[in-house]
């Protein structure tokens, strides 16, 4: 392999990035300002008071445990509004959204009782996060009421991470991984395609240029750029710096500073591997595409399955039993995997699961740079 | 073949055949090109002229036959250090700068000497617009730059596939003029193309028909032989005469032009 080729090709990549700002946009202003919306959206969701109405229709006895639940209500922060004393104007309510919550206290012997009384929560069910958030918050408060009738209390600790649950900290890695792979898998099929229908890889072919060295510069070009983004990625997931109060600006952090326990390097050569694969997988792809847009066609195909199963948003022990062999070849899977082991675990190199979580992101960049410079002679021959 | 030189020919094909399908792109050419000459593949759009320098440049693999280039079987990788190939289409990098893509190609050549680069920047007369992008150059200049980029390497054997379309005529006797001050200097050039009226600029012309050589010789001779006062006329008379003695069926062009076989 003739180094200088390779690094001619590498560089022309870093030229032609040069000139197009809205790719670099795109690589490093786009996961920048999702990362930081997240962040906002997850830290800064204002939780309103919860709202709830109580209804008694259970006779003297419910109207006692009618009044407990209003006074721990109070005390515990939700607001009570009183709606009239009827099951049907606790619906009205709740369908015109004076409450959240409705609560009925039922005679013993509706279904569901185990003896007592019951106490029936109704919500809207039209967005069922805000439903879960609001019952929650019901739940916290009965939950008060009946502390200190010598019922056990239940504290939750955490192993790894902060010990105050924050959505973000189990997200960040998963975003770095999924950002690492998304862009570059699009750049590079683009850019590929255009090798391809431009004439420059015929041209390129008739030069004493190896295949090998295609793939090796395009693989060194892009993943320098994938490197750079990881680097302001993981700056902004994991900075916290200050800054201070400058004119009318008020003082503010830059960065999440979201909790790391891990090597940066670690997280680094993880997302290096996962790109190193995300390039050839371009190069692979682009052979199927006509156009610039079937280059994006591919993304529902390519990008989406591995962000749902691949441990962005659940684990892959939750999905449906026939979707788990799949999510285990998807090698965004692994580098999830590694990179929470590494950022929240603070695991090493020493850790067997992220040995096996590096050597399949290995594996799959192996597989996909023999499959990616394959398509590259099949082209001329 | 040139008849009674002892210079070993540059490019050497036998039998030459490529089969797309059902149709035979290149249908049994056999040819030599001796050095410091110009040769003209004269063919309508469809002909096969592309698929036959694919098959010289080694791009492109033959269904049967031989190709030699500068003594060394085709395909082989080494070889095309000393060839020049210029692609029908720019095969340039519209997001680097002119300089950029000269550069790029003579690394990819193995050239790390600057004046070859600015020797063939100066040549197409770009020598002043080095650090413009392709994206603003003119078609014509681009057209230079793809033939800038082929001569990084001062290559022995030049190969231009229709390197004057979309050029205008004061920018084609320029090439022209290129064209002859190399092969003057010993290159072989071989130059495609559809346009009749440039064709008598070779020394020597090649008629392509449906994959096969209608008809070889200088452009009076080719005159000559079909009796006609201009290349255009002998063209369609020659094409006449050999169609029913071949039996060939009027052939489509393939669907697709870039991936397919012949152009």
């Amino acid at each position: 392999m003739n180094v200088r080729r390779v690094a001619a090709i590498a560089r022309r990549i870093a030229n032609g990035f040069k000139r197009d700002h809205r790719s670099l946009g795109l690589l490093f202003g786009a996961p920048v300002l999702v990362l930081l919306l997240l962040g906002w959206v997850i830290r800064g969701q204002s939780s309103p008071a919860t709202r709830i109405a109580v209804v008694n229709e259970a006779g003297p006895l419910g109207a006692v445990i009618v009044t407990r639940i209003v006074d721990a209500a109070r005390t515990g922060g939700l607001q009570v509004v009183d709606i009239g004393a009827s099951v049907d104007s606790a619906r009205a309510a709740l369908a015109d959204d004076r409450i959240d919550v409705a609560l009925t206290v039922e005679p013993p012997g509706t279904p569901g009782s185990t003896g007592g009384p019951v106490i029936e929560l109704m919500t809207p069910g039209v967005i069922s996060t805000d439903d879960s958030l609001h019952v929650a918050a019901v739940q916290r408060a009965l939950a008060d009421a009946v502390a200190g009738t010598g019922a056990p209390a239940v504290v939750h600790r955490v192993l790894y991470g902060s010990p105050d649950p924050d959505v973000l900290d189990s997200f960040a890695p998963a975003l770095i991984g999924f950002f690492g792979f998304f862009f570059v898998f699009v750049l590079t099929g683009v850019s590929f395609l255009r090798e391809r229908v431009g004439g420059t890889l015929e041209r390129l072919l008739a030069t004493p240029v190896r295949r090998s060295e295609i793939v090796a510069g395009y693989s060194l070009g892009f993943g320098l750029f994938a490197t750079l983004q990881v680097v302001v990625i993981l700056m902004v997931a994991f900075g916290s710096l200050r800054v201070p109060a400058i004119g009318p600006l008020p003082e503010f952090s830059a960065g999440l500073g979201i909790a790391n326990a891990g090597s940066p390097a670690l997280a680094f050569l993880i997302v290096f591997l996962l790109a190193i694969g995300a390039v050839n997988l371009g190069i692979l792809l682009s052979t199927f595409a006509r156009t610039e847009l079937q280059v994006i066609q591919f993304i529902p195909i390519v990008i989406v399955p591995q962000a749902l199963l691949g441990g962005v948003f659940w684990s892959i022990s939750s999905l449906p039993d026939p979707l788990q062999p799949i999510a285990r070849v998807l090698p965004l899977t692994y580098a999830i995997d590694g990179l929470r082991n590494v950022l929240i675990r603070g695991e090493g190199l020493a850790s067997q699961t992220l040995q096996v979580d590096l050597l399949v992101l290995l594996l799959v960049a192996v597989v996909l740079i023999v499959l990616g410079a394959a398509t590259i002679r099949r082209e001329v021959a | 073949m040139t008849a009674g030189t002892d210079v070993a020919p540059v490019v050497e094909a036998r039998e030459l055949r490529k089969v797309f399908g059902p149709i035979a792109a290149v249908d049994g050419i056999s040819l030599d090109f001796t050095p410091g000459r110009i040769y003209g593949l004269l063919g309508p759009n469809g002909s096969g002229k592309t698929t036959l320098i694919r098959l010289l440049v080694g791009l492109a693999r033959p269904t049967s036959g031989t190709a030699r280039v500068l003594g060394t079987e085709m395909p082989e990788r080494q070889v095309l250090g000393r060839i020049g190939y210029m692609t029908q289409a720019d095969g340039i990098y519209a997001d680097l700068s002119v300089v950029e893509n000269a550069r790029f190609f003579a690394s990819m050549y193995g050239v790390r000497d600057r004046t070859a680069i600015e020797e063939a920047l100066d040549l197409v007369d770009l020598g002043g617009r080095h650090s413009t992008p392709v994206e603003e150059l003119s078609g014509g200049m681009r057209r230079r730059l793809s033939l800038a980029c082929a001569l990084v390497h001062r290559p022995r054997l030049l190969f231009l596939d229709e390197p004057t379309v979309g050029v205008d005529p004061a920018l084609r006797v320029v090439f022209w003029e290129h064209f002859r001050r190399l092969a003057a200097d010993g290159a072989t050039i071989v130059v495609s193309s559809h346009v009749m009226d440039e064709a008598d600029r070779c020394d020597e012309l090649l008629l392509i028909l449906n994959g096969r050589v209608l008809a070889r010789g200088s452009g009076a001779q080719i005159r000559e032989t079909a009796g006609t006062h201009d290349l255009e006329g002998a063209f369609l008379r020659l094409a006449g005469r050999a169609a029913p003695a071949a039996e060939a069926p009027p052939r489509e062009a393939p669907p697709n032009d870039r991936e397919g076989a012949a152009s």
